[in-house]
């Protein structure tokens, strides 16, 4: 009847006896104390006979992490610790020093773990406060902080530095072919400046911040020398940019596999809802008497949102043919309404580019107003728009949990394809509408009267969207939120208590760190210390919100599930990293780098750096880089992915029929065990009656 | 190497790492913990194993359980007698299973522990009812109760006899994703 769970790897040392509960096999424990029989019970019985040296080969540690997870009361795991102590069987000395290092480096490891991580304490207090959920944006933040932080150093280490220290000698790599006009770029500028002006230049990238490291136009486009090294400038800048893309890639997948394989473990996630919500509902983490009410009243939401669904889909399912062409083409109308909406966000954002870039000459505020026009007019679109969708989805009337995922799809549509919009709108301007033989562009390919350093201009443009984004939302816990909780807790009236504390609503706050990380990814070309900023920028915005958090907010009586949205974030990150790699390959290989400036002048694209400075290698490299180029190369290592991939879906699959072929095993091994409990019952009854005769005979 | 510290000897503090997922420091930690809760009972100096436990009702006065609606059936889950008395020993064994480290199993047994409320190693009917009036502080309406139970049983029951029995309810928690970081005690 013992029937071992079914797991896999050496050190079993307890037998884990089933059928009814735990049954207490009758191996009494020397060194169990007297209890009482209902704890006997408890604790499924240890087998002394087991010897651990003949179980594993891989040193003692093994056996000493499986006792940690032996569902044993604690004296007993001291005691059988004890006899496997005594049962070590004599080994070398190197024996026991290597397993003395593996215990020591396991030690470290878990020490530097706790000290490294960043934020521990806060992120612990915060999940144990308002949940998982919330926790989770807060996770998030932290992994793009980290992520922001180890670019900078890869750009520094690779471009930065190397330009400051080859800035006053080198050969220019190219020669100085073009016509004067298109040369001609003068950030500094003349004459006296007024002292508020560097105020707005700070805020707008201009002036004297213009002609710095922060922007591209600053690089040159020399070979750095020194005595028997030299440093190509240009293609190490290239080069970075692009391992900065293929680095935050790897980064972001690697993390959505840990939260992928959690996702794909648990199967479709709307089984078993109310058996999920009962026994994993209650976050034993909670702390306080308030958060705990709230925890209930959430548990309390959330099982009523489950009726309420189940009441909804057999309403549904209810509905008449008529009834159900009407709520289509509602549903349809709603749609074609909320595309529109979009749209027209989208040609606001147009138009506000087009104006902000005809009046960029202006001074004074109302210069700066024009200058962040396309970013007022963004942040107003993306708060307005989603307000909108909103009602929308009232009229809709889909399911309570396809209404939330709509509603973040589109909101995450509008955000990035707003970014879109303007870098479309940029471009054009940039090429004179794609014509690049005619009209300004005739000279040089690209507007060089309006744009003489476009790179710069465009990296201006995003480090303008970045700082106007961290200000406004500085500016909204400033001037919003802390006011509204100070009218609501201290002034009595209907009104405000129907308006409540701000509710940290996980969603939209997420979408705005991707809407950042997404403007950092586009700018990054042409403005390289932009990850640098952000990195600032984000761990001001961690301790802002944590501030507003606990000071301003009330849970979210609706929770977001915390395990599915890790994976959630990490899909919408990549939709931003999408349409940044599409800029950047729009920019390297389409239009022609300025003249002027930057470190990629007088070449075709920026591409070209690459061919340029290839027939500068060995012949040898030359002819090996030529071979993995080639089809002999790449198509047998084409095929050999496709077989790997084909191996593990494959295997895949098989695991996914193990999977069901268990469950069903689990399911018969049940009605066996019914079937042979009224078996046994029957016969003890045949077996008693004819007995009790007996006895009664005998009296 | 390091503090001095007199509350246990080395070769216990290895026992309770061996044993534990937690770390020297914090084994020392969770020692002050359990000490505070009734400083006159519990002596400083452990090195003898002395044989000391603390009542339920001032284990659950602890700030991390005293708002748990389920801090009784932890108690008694983890006590030797079934009556929720924790020695030390059982005090750290609870927060080391309630512990982020401690694996999916080894949680899931003592959570059907502390959900089985008459300890008959089922879950029926009546326990759910209980757990479900725990946790929504009884907001739920009799026919609300009735009808959540019903459906729980019916989705996580495998061989069919109308309650839960360890392999049902380990089972449905396998595919809990939030279950382990709700099964989770930070101290």
């Amino acid at each position: 009847m013992a029937s071992d769970p079914q797991k896999q790897g050496s050190g079993k040392l307890y037998d884990y006896t089933e059928g009814n509960g735990y049954p207490g096999d009758q191996q009494a424990l020397r060194l169990r104390r007297i209890s009482s029989p209902a704890s006997s019970q408890n604790y499924p019985q240890f087998n002394w006979s087991s010897a651990p040296s003949e179980e594993d080969e891989n040193g003692n540690s093994e056996p000493h992490r499986d006792l940690r997870s032996a569902p044993l009361p604690m004296a007993l795991k001291r005691a059988i610790r004890q006899v496997q102590q005594m049962h070590v069987p004599v080994v070398s000395s190197v024996e026991s020093w290597k397993r003395k290092k593996t215990k020591s480096l396991h030690k470290l490891k878990d020490n530097a773990r706790g000290f490294l991580t960043l934020w521990n304490k806060s992120l612990q207090k915060i999940g144990g406060n308002f949940g998982g959920g919330v926790q989770s944006y807060f996770l998030f933040l932290r992994f793009l902080v980290v992520l922001n932080f180890v670019s900078f150093l890869l750009i520094a280490g690779f471009v930065l530095i190397p330009n400051i220290v080859f800035r006053s000698d080198g050969t220019s790599l190219a020669n100085s072919t073009g016509p004067e006009k298109c040369m001609e770029y003068d950030p500094n500028p003349q004459g006296l400046v007024v002292f508020y002006k560097y105020f707005l230049d700070l805020l707008s990238g201009t002036g004297f911040m213009e002609y710095s490291y922060l922007f591209y136009g600053y690089y040159n486009n020399t070979l750095g020398e020194d005595r028997n090294f030299s440093y190509n400038i240009p293609l190490a800048y290239l080069f970075t940019v692009v391992f900065y893309f293929i680095f935050c890639l790897i980064c972001i997948i690697a993390r959505m596999g840990t939260a992928a394989r959690v996702a794909v473990a648990t199967g479709g996630s709307t089984v078993a809802n109310y058996s999920m919500i009962v026994f994993t509902g209650w976050d034993y983490g909670c702390l306080g008497g308030k958060a705990t009410k709230l925890k209930q009243n959430n548990i309390h939401y959330r099982l009523q949102v489950d009726l309420e669904e189940e009441r909804i889909k057999k309403q549904a399912a209810a509905l008449t043919s008529c009834q159900k062409v009407v709520l289509y083409s509602l549903r349809v109308l709603m749609f074609l309404i909320s595309c529109g909406l979009i749209g027209a966000a989208f040609y606001c954002i147009f138009l506000a580019t087009n104006f902000s870039q005809q009046r960029s000459g202006e001074q004074g505020i109302l210069g700066l107003i024009f200058e962040y026009l396309p970013s007022i007019v963004i942040t107003a679109g993306n708060f307005l728009v989603p307000l909108l969708c909103d009602q929308i989805a009232l009229i809709e009337r889909y399911a309570p949990s396809t209404t939330v995922i709509m509603a973040l799809l589109r909101a995450v549509f509008l955000r990035l394809v707003s970014l879109g919009a303007l870098l479309f709108t940029l471009w054009r301007q940039i090429t004179c509408e794609g014509h690049t033989d005619s009209g300004a562009c005739e000279l040089c390919q690209y507007n060089h009267e309006v744009y003489p350093c476009w790179e710069t201009r465009v990296g201006q443009e995003m480090y303008k969207l970045t700082l106007f984004d961290f200000l406004i939302n500085v500016a909204v816990l400033v001037l919003v939120e802390f006011p509204r909780r100070m009218v609501v807790d201290n002034w009595p009236s209907k009104l405000a208590q129907w308006v409540g504390r701000q509710e940290f609503v996980v969603p939209y706050n997420v979408l705005s760190l991707v809407y950042g990380q997404t403007v950092v990814w586009t700018g990054a070309l042409f403005c390289p210390l932009l990850p640098l900023i952000n990195t600032i920028k984000f761990v001001i915005l961690f301790y802002c919100k944590k501030i507003t958090l606990f000071y301003n907010c009330r849970p979210a009586l609706k929770t977001f599930r915390s395990t599915t949205s890790a994976f959630f974030f990490l899909v919408v990150l990549l939709f931003g990293w999408i349409l940044a790699t599409a800029v950047m390959i729009y920019s390297l290989a389409e239009i022609r780098p300025s003249m002027g400036c930057g470190p990629f002048r007088f070449l075709s694209n920026i591409w070209s750096i690459v061919p340029t400075s290839f027939y500068s290698l060995s012949t040898t490299t030359q002819e090996f880089l030529f071979f993995i180029g080639s089809q002999a190369f790449t198509i047998p290592l084409f095929v050999l992915s496709c077989v790997v991939m084909c191996y593990f879906i494959a295997l895949a699959s098989v695991y996914g029929k193990n999977v069901a072929l268990l469950r069903a095993q689990l399911k018969l091994e049940g009605r066996d065990k019914q079937f042979l409990v009224k078996q046994i019952a029957e016969l003890s009854r045949q077996l008693q009656i004819p007995k009790h005769n007996g006895v009664q005979d005998c009296r | 190497m390091g503090n001095k510290q007199t509350i246990f000897t080395d070769e216990q503090l290895d026992a309770y790492q061996d044993c534990t997922f937690f770390t020297r420091k914090e084994i020392l930690r969770l020692h002050g913990r359990y000490h505070e809760l009734a400083p006159h009972l519990v002596p400083m100096d452990y090195t003898n194993d002395p044989d000391c436990k603390l009542p339920l009702a001032l284990i659950v006065n602890m700030p991390e359980l005293k708002e748990n609606p389920f801090r009784n059936r932890i108690v008694e889950a983890f006590s030797e007698d079934g009556a929720g008395n924790l020695s030390f020993n059982e005090f750290v064994d609870m927060f080391s299973v309630l512990s982020e480290m401690a694996p999916r199993e080894l949680k899931a047994i003592y959570a059907f522990k502390i959900y089985d409320f008459n300890v008959d190693n089922y879950l029926c009917k009546e326990d759910l009812e209980k757990t479900l009036n725990k946790l929504t502080k009884e907001e739920l309406t009799p026919e609300e109760v009735e009808l959540v139970c019903e459906k729980t049983i019916e989705e996580a029951d495998l061989d069919g006899d109308n309650k839960l029995s360890f392999t049902d309810f380990e089972n449905m928690i396998s595919r809990a994703p939030d279950f382990l970081s709700t099964f989770h005690i930070r101290i």
